[in-house]
């Protein structure tokens, strides 16, 4: 079985750090992006098995953009190839604020959403889900 | 910018000084004419009474045929009045033919009159004295001067008669058994009887003419102070109006707009405008306009200290210019005209710290305000300059709110980021991904991210507090929120918890109650009752009871969460709600707790409308009391619908329990 690889698109080095290790530690390859625009040119050389993508970098709703291009419907899409990638997005969106999301609105082209502060158990057991040990 | 309407324009009552005095006499002739002649009706009737008396009752001789003909003669020529008067009425004559009516009824009862004196005995005759009655109508209906001439003629008139009687010209027709001796031809009672009926017919006219006079002087100054009372009231209901409209909103441009549309059209005048100073104090910007060109707005800057007019005015004064032609006040002297502004008149708007700019009224006739329109948009002025300050204070306060909630955003965002990275490291070496670890290092790994986790949890609240506060003017809560639902929703949540120590957790909701709906967000209701159980939850010893109740009371909904848990101290009830409060025995109970929950709870009831009453007894228990306001008729009529449906999709209403 060839190792799954994942793409990390964030812009703090820090929580990129606490993703990765746990990642790495059971065997999986990660390759890191602090940008959306890096993150995008990294989807297309990589070819990522699962990206986890922070909700919030440039503007709050940077993030949803991200993945509405990369799971968007439309066949003539650069990313089309990526439709099916999952997609983890990293929630730091408090209680209060206004958007509340959740993976089951169907609109939003994300799979899981992870409230920040990640749990390393929790994030190797949904990023498991997908694709396996 | 707000346009008059046509109907706008003369909104005033009409002025009596256009009508005058004139108007008043021929009212009151017209309306005197008819009076006349339904008197005349039972002058003519007592005529034909009093001879069929004189000859029946007193047995005295007069020539009755002739005085039976004076009296049908009168109802005759009054019939042709009376019918003549009708159609002049039916077909709106002029005033001034109704004069020459009057004339000729005074003229034909002077002629009857003296017919009837003739055949009575002329000079002998005590109808002598009936002529008063007809001094006083003339007196009445015409000036002095008329009074004068128609008592002049009732002279003539007795003295031709009893002259020519006197000569026996004319013959003497007497009463016969009146008198013991005529007396028309004894020079000295006649000369008498002449004498004094000539100064009563004077003395009566200038009298009763004097009389009148006063009393049309009098009626016509009532007529003028109440047509300026209606013209006051109706200034007074139109500031009014405006005052309440202007004070009912708070957004600065809708005030603006108010105040010059109430004060154009309380005034009655073609236009009004209000400029206000900017920031920097250097010019005159036009906010707020009514019933002006956009080009004469356009055209050029107002200097507040270059412009002599705005100078004047801005230093307190109002200033009346009656003719904008001839004004060397004016900046923009062609502009104006080219507008067809004639007359100014501008209030300063004062502001508590200075002037804030000018309220001006426009007209288009030359000399249109008077001292009192300067009073009145004094008034309007002192009144608006309050509502544009208060809003402007509004307006700061909102772009300070949202300004300050923006960055209570960021700074908590900032905040929250390191606190939450620095967590999840840790967590990365304590779960063992960068090896091993020994117990110990775990230990003080865990005991670092409780701290960071309590950091974390202070900085959410205080991010809620802020947003509570921040929010309390601006954003209003509609949505539809059934408190069935959410209570139950929030103690299933503390269902494990409340079953970990032992507490008996029960939501009490009658089973034939009506749903209960309020106002609100749904995170805000979860919020407010999240604290409240998580509260008595913890608070509450093991084996103790949390009884969570919700009713219906009066037009309120009513939540109770009762615990039997450590309750609160006496001397802590009054700090109970002041941010970062906890209790002692609280903080002893559980050490970590932010003390922003109930603050942070309270804020949102009393955002909601609502109330939160907190009875305790410590070492026995507390009772927290929500009480939230039901939404209005308008809004029930959607409940039942939708309370219906929840119904159904939550059939489980009965009490939850936990051992």
């Amino acid at each position: 079985m060839s190792q799954k690889r994942i793409l990390l698109v964030d812009d703090d080095p820090d929580l990129r750090l606490t993703l990765r290790l746990p990642l790495e530690a059971v065997g999986y390859e990660v390759v890191e992006a602090n940008s959306f625009s890096q993150g995008q040119k990294a989807v297309k050389e990589v070819k990522p098995d699962l990206i986890v993508l922070d909700v919030m970098m440039d503007t709050a709703t940077a993030g949803f953009q991200f993945a509405l291009d990369l799971h968007s419907p439309d066949p003539d899409s650069e990313f089309s190839e990526f439709r099916e990638t999952p997609i983890i997005m990293l929630t730091a969106i408090h209680s209060t604020t206004p958007l509340r999301f959740s993976p089951d609105d169907d609109f939003l082209p994300v799979n899981v959403f992870l409230e920040k502060p990640v749990e390393p158990d929790i994030l190797l057991e949904k990023v498991r889900e997908f694709l396996g040990d | 910018m707000v346009t008059p309407s046509d109907s706008k324009f003369g909104g005033e009552p009409p002025d009596i000084r256009h009508s005058g005095r004139r108007g008043l006499v021929e009212a009151e002739l017209v309306s005197s004419v008819a009076w006349l002649i339904r008197l005349r009706w039972i002058a003519g009737v007592g005529v034909i009474i009093s001879t069929w008396l004189v000859g029946v009752l007193f047995n005295l001789q007069a020539p009755e045929e002739s005085l039976y003909l004076i009296g049908a003669s009168i109802l005759v020529y009054n019939l042709v009045f009376f019918l003549v008067e009708r159609q002049y009425k039916r077909a709106s004559i002029p005033v001034s033919k109704f004069g020459q009516l009057a004339l000729w009824q005074v003229g034909m009862d002077w002629l009857a009159m003296i017919l009837l004196i003739h055949f009575s005995g002329g000079i002998e005759s005590p109808a002598i004295l009936f002529f008063v009655f007809h001094i006083i109508n003339a007196s009445i209906f015409f000036t002095q001067k008329t009074a004068f001439a128609f008592a002049t003629l009732a002279i003539v008139l007795l003295t031709g008669t009893t002259v020519f009687e006197y000569f026996e010209l004319l013959p003497h027709r007497a009463i016969v058994g009146f008198l013991d001796a005529p007396l028309y031809q004894n020079g000295l009672y006649v000369l008498t009887v002449l004498l004094f009926f000539a100064t009563t017919c004077f003395v009566t006219a200038y009298l009763v003419s004097t009389i009148q006079e006063r009393l049309r002087q009098r009626e016509e100054e009532v007529l003028i102070l109440t047509n300026n009372l209606r013209r006051l009231t109706v200034r007074l209901q139109a500031l009014n109006q405006g005052a309440r409209t202007v004070s009912s909103t708070l957004e600065l441009k809708e005030v603006l707009n108010r105040l010059v549309t109430s004060t154009a059209e309380a005034m009655g005048v073609h236009a009004c405008s209000i400029r206000l100073l900017d920031k920097s104090g250097s010019q005159l910007e036009p906010v707020a306009v009514y019933g002006l060109s956009q080009e004469y707005l356009d055209k050029g800057p107002v200097d507040p200290i270059k412009n002599p007019l705005a100078k004047k005015v801005l230093s307190g004064q109002i200033i009346n210019i009656a003719d904008a032609l001839k004004s060397p006040m004016l900046q923009y002297p062609d502009e104006a005209k080219k507008e067809g502004i004639r007359s100014m008149l501008s209030a300063p708007l004062m502001g508590k710290e200075g002037p804030l700019g000018i309220l001006r009224a426009y007209a288009i006739e030359p000399n249109r305000f008077s001292s009192e329109d300067a009073q009145f948009l004094a008034t309007i002025a002192a009144q608006g300059s309050i509502a544009i300050e208060n809003a402007m204070a509004y307006q700061a306060i909102e772009s300070l709110d949202s300004a300050k909630s923006q960055f209570i955003r960021i700074v908590t965002h900032e905040l929250r980021s390191p606190v939450s990275v620095s967590r999840s490291l840790l967590r990365t070496i304590s779960a063992g991904y960068v090896g091993d670890v020994s117990p110990q290092q775990v230990d003080i790994l865990n005991r670092a991210c409780n701290r960071l986790a309590f950091l974390q949890r202070l900085i959410d609240d205080l991010l809620d507090l802020a947003a509570v506060k921040t929010a309390v003017s601006i954003k209003k809560s509609d949505e539809l929120v059934s408190l069935d639902e959410a209570l139950q929703k929030v103690v299933k949540r503390f269902e494990v918890p409340a079953a970990e120590k032992r507490i008996s957790l029960d939501l009490i909701i009658k089973e034939d109650q009506e749903p209960i709906t309020v106002m609100a967000s749904l995170d805000e209701i979860d919020r407010i009752f999240n604290n409240l159980i998580s509260n008595a939850v913890k608070y509450t010893p093991a084996g103790g009871n949390v009884t969570v109740k919700l009713s219906k009371a009066d037009d309120q909904g009513e939540v109770v969460v009762e615990d039997t848990g450590i309750g609160i101290p006496e001397d802590s009830m009054q700090h109970l709600f002041e941010e970062f409060y906890r209790a002692p025995n609280a903080k002893l109970l559980v050490s970590e707790g932010t003390g922003l929950g109930l603050t942070i709870t309270k804020d949102i009831i009393t955002r909601l409308g609502g109330r939160l009453n907190v009875q305790s007894k410590q070492n026995e228990g507390t009772r927290f009391i929500v009480m939230l306001p039901l939404p209005s008729g308008a809004d029930k009529s959607e409940i039942p619908d939708v309370t219906k449906f929840n119904v159904g999709k939550t059939p489980d209403r009965s009490p939850t329990g936990f051992v």
